[in-house]
């Protein structure tokens, strides 16, 4: 049986706006415009300390941004802590997943600093730095180990914090010392590029362990400390 | 050293949601303390473009169109008064509110919306504008369900779900501006947009998604139960501030960005919503049986105003009588934002004594609490419209411009919403006075009863009365 709306208007509709926006898309790519912003900042990128454009881009020519999207991170987690404490996770795992799992973390956490790393000069940086960092807790997460492999509530409070710490602390201080808010100066670009993704790196890694508990930490000392 | 208030006002904030992340047994204090701080680099701010005309930072110190820049003109510095003042307020009322347990989880995130606040209100970047909307959804969506119970949080997440298609729409919008023009940077944008297929359906996307932010109707249905839920201070910062930065992005593209393309049909379309959310709203406020509920359907009411202005505003060519009427919806928000957290949080303090906020059996329990009452009154007073409130001198110069104007219909539906809003608030204070002898003392919390008494007289007697310097703060680079 056809119901008209939902087989009929709903997805004609659906198609009208599709093709709305891809027309206008279209229009809008197409159209004649002047410089483009990534031109400009394709030639500023020498400037920036770092020689991939992308970091580039997201710790410098808009840090700011990036310290605002540090926050949103802090608060969807701050936002699951609210709801209430973790499950108690899941069973220990047998040997063979508990083996691979000891084989691989460690795997992580060092991939996890090469990415940090290379993202100076190549694609890599916090944000993938970090997402391996998360994985690496998932994994342990997964193979039973309580608040996966996260340190107490105390120390996890400052981690998953800091990097909003950090940058928000890094732009004061250089608006305090003359260059204005997040201005680096030459020469110290790149270590201070560095000094906020080590610090975002661990936040972000810390984060999405800690969001895929899906609660609070539990108030008991953690067990999965040890891999 | 040279110490730019700009970014402090979104910075402080941050730094006071570390602190107070970092030592859980010290988020009253140091949340107190991030508040005062955030407020006065905010209000500093504002006395700044008061005195020395717009600013602006170029954080990183590239320029556009490669950096992003902060800016304040005479309607960011506005809205930023009143969002800080109001925030102060609602900081004070927290702090005596929130225990233990529930302070731990709301002073972190209330320290991060007020910096989402302050960031949107400053932001001069169309991306960097949506950054700060998402950190202000999440931020809202949780401290709303922090009461824990089913309702708070089945409505927050649909609070967070609209909030999200909201944010995505608009972040379309701003995909597709960039794919057209290239720039981000609001003066940049203006300058390079033309009417055409891509800045119309940029338009559409970007506006669209922020009035399903600012709850206009029949987007609203979101917000009652999201309001009414939450705890009394988040609901007073969800109605009187949240909503209220959706609708201050709408009017800035639509004054700045949007200039160029717009036309009288858009315009129209908004204010008709408007018109509907202000009847359909203020009668809902009437029959609401709780008093939360009812502040909540009235907020849905009061944005319609808001968005009335808006074919009023395309209607009349620029001038005096333009810049007028642009002041008026600038004073009517503010008043609406002083008046309805004022509202929230007398309202809090009624339920928290009475155990329930049922206003058929309020009696008793209003009666005993002076100054909550008054507090409800003098906001009422300002919701409906009453001298002297901000909200009579911006209602009537908005009626008198559509009486000049001939566009007649608009002045019946804001009758009408007035009617109603004097039905529902006269309501909720008829049952103050039924019962009980006279009680012993005005004040009985001063920590919670003052901040809702504050708000309430700054919107009845301070922008009524005081309105004039509002005027010349949105001299400054806001009127042309």
């Amino acid at each position: 049986m056809i119901r008209p709306l939902e087989h009929i208007i709903i997805p004609i509709g659906l198609i009208a706006v599709g093709g709305l926006l891809g027309w206008s898309f279209f229009l809008a790519v197409t159209g004649d415009t002047g410089e483009r912003l990534a031109a400009v900042a394709l030639a500023r990128v020498p400037d920036s300390g770092v020689s991939n454009p992308v970091t580039s881009v997201l710790l410098n020519f808009r840090a700011y941004d990036t310290l605002l999207e540090f926050a949103v991170l802090l608060a969807a987690l701050l936002g699951i802590w609210s709801l209430g404490a973790a499950d108690t996770g899941f069973q220990p795992a047998a040997s063979v997943l508990d083996g691979m799992v000891a084989g691989f973390v460690p795997l992580l956490i060092l991939s996890a600093g090469y990415m940090l790393w290379v993202g100076a000069y190549a694609p890599g940086g916090a944000f993938q730095a970090g997402a391996l960092l998360g994985s690496a807790g998932v994994m342990l997460a997964l193979a039973g180990h309580r608040n996966a492999g996260l340190p107490s509530e105390g120390r996890l409070r400052i981690l998953v914090a800091l990097g909003v710490f950090v940058c928000a602390m890094t732009g004061l201080l250089l608006m305090v010392a003359g260059d204005g808010f997040l201005t680096y100066p030459p020469g110290l670009a790149k270590w201070l590029i560095l000094l906020i993704e080590t610090a975002a790196t661990l936040a972000i890694g810390a984060t999405l362990a800690a969001a895929y508990l899906g609660g609070r930490p539990t108030a008991h000392p953690t067990s999965g400390e040890t891999t | 050293m040279m110490i730019d208030a700009l970014p402090l006002a979104v910075t402080l904030p941050l730094i006071g949601a570390f602190a107070v992340t970092v030592s859980p047994l010290h988020a009253r204090g140091l949340g107190l303390m991030a508040a005062v701080l955030t407020a006065a680099s905010a209000l500093s701010v504002t006395a700044a473009v008061w005195s020395d005309g717009v600013l602006r930072a170029d954080l990183g110190g590239w320029g556009v169109p490669l950096g992003i820049a902060l800016e304040a003109d005479g309607l960011s510095a506005a809205f930023l008064a009143m969002a800080n003042v109001v925030a102060l307020a609602v900081s004070v009322y927290a702090g005596g509110y929130f225990k233990q347990e529930s302070a731990r989880h709301f002073w972190p995130l209330w320290l991060l919306l007020w910096s989402a606040l302050n960031g949107l209100f400053l932001a001069a970047d169309l991306f960097n504008l949506y950054v700060t909307l998402e950190l202000l959804g999440i931020s809202a969506a949780a401290l709303g369900a922090l009461t824990g119970t089913r309702e708070a949080v089945a409505a927050n997440l649909r609070y967070l779900l609209v909030g999200l298609l909201g944010s995505m729409s608009y972040l379309l919008g701003v995909a597709l501006i960039y794919a057209a023009y290239g720039v981000l940077d609001i003066g940049l944008v203006a300058e390079a947009i033309e009417p055409g297929p891509v800045a119309w359906t940029a338009m559409t996307l970007m506006i669209g998604g922020l009035i399903l932010k600012a709850a206009l109707f029949p987007m609203h249905f979101w917000l009652p139960p999201a309001h009414a839920n939450a705890p009394a201070p988040v609901s007073a910062a969800l109605s009187a501030l949240v909503v209220k930065a959706a609708f201050y992005l709408a009017l800035r593209l639509w004054l700045d960005v949007f200039a160029p393309v717009l036309n009288e049909a858009a315009a129209n379309l908004l204010g008709i919503l408007g018109a509907a959310a202000v009847v359909w709203g203020s009668w809902r406020a009437l029959r609401a049986e709780r008093l939360k509920l009812l502040a909540a359907y009235s907020t849905v009411a009061q944005m319609g105003y808001l968005f009335i202005a808006f074919p009023l505003l395309a209607a009349t060519p620029p001038g005096l009588a333009r810049d007028n009427l642009l002041a008026a919806v600038v004073l009517l928000a503010l008043t609406h934002g002083f008046a309805k957290a004022g509202f929230f949080l007398a309202a809090g303090m009624v339920q928290k004594t009475a155990g329930h906020d049922r206003i058929d059996d309020l009696g008793g329990a209003a009666q005993a609490l002076p100054a909550a009452t008054f507090a409800i009154g003098l906001a009422g007073v300002a919701l409906i419209g009453l001298p002297p409130s901000g909200t009579f001198l911006a209602k009537w110069v908005m009626l008198e411009q559509a009486m000049i104007l001939g566009l007649w219909w608009w002045l019946i539906v804001m009758m009408v919403g007035t009617l109603l809003a004097a039905a529902y608030i006269f309501r909720v204070l008829s049952r103050a006075f039924n019962r009980e002898p006279t009680p012993y003392r005005f004040v009985n919390d001063a920590r919670t009863e003052l901040p809702a008494l504050l708000l309430g007289l700054i919107a009845t007697f301070g922008l009524g009365i005081a309105a004039q310097p509002l005027w010349v703060l949105l001299e400054q680079g806001a009127f042309g």
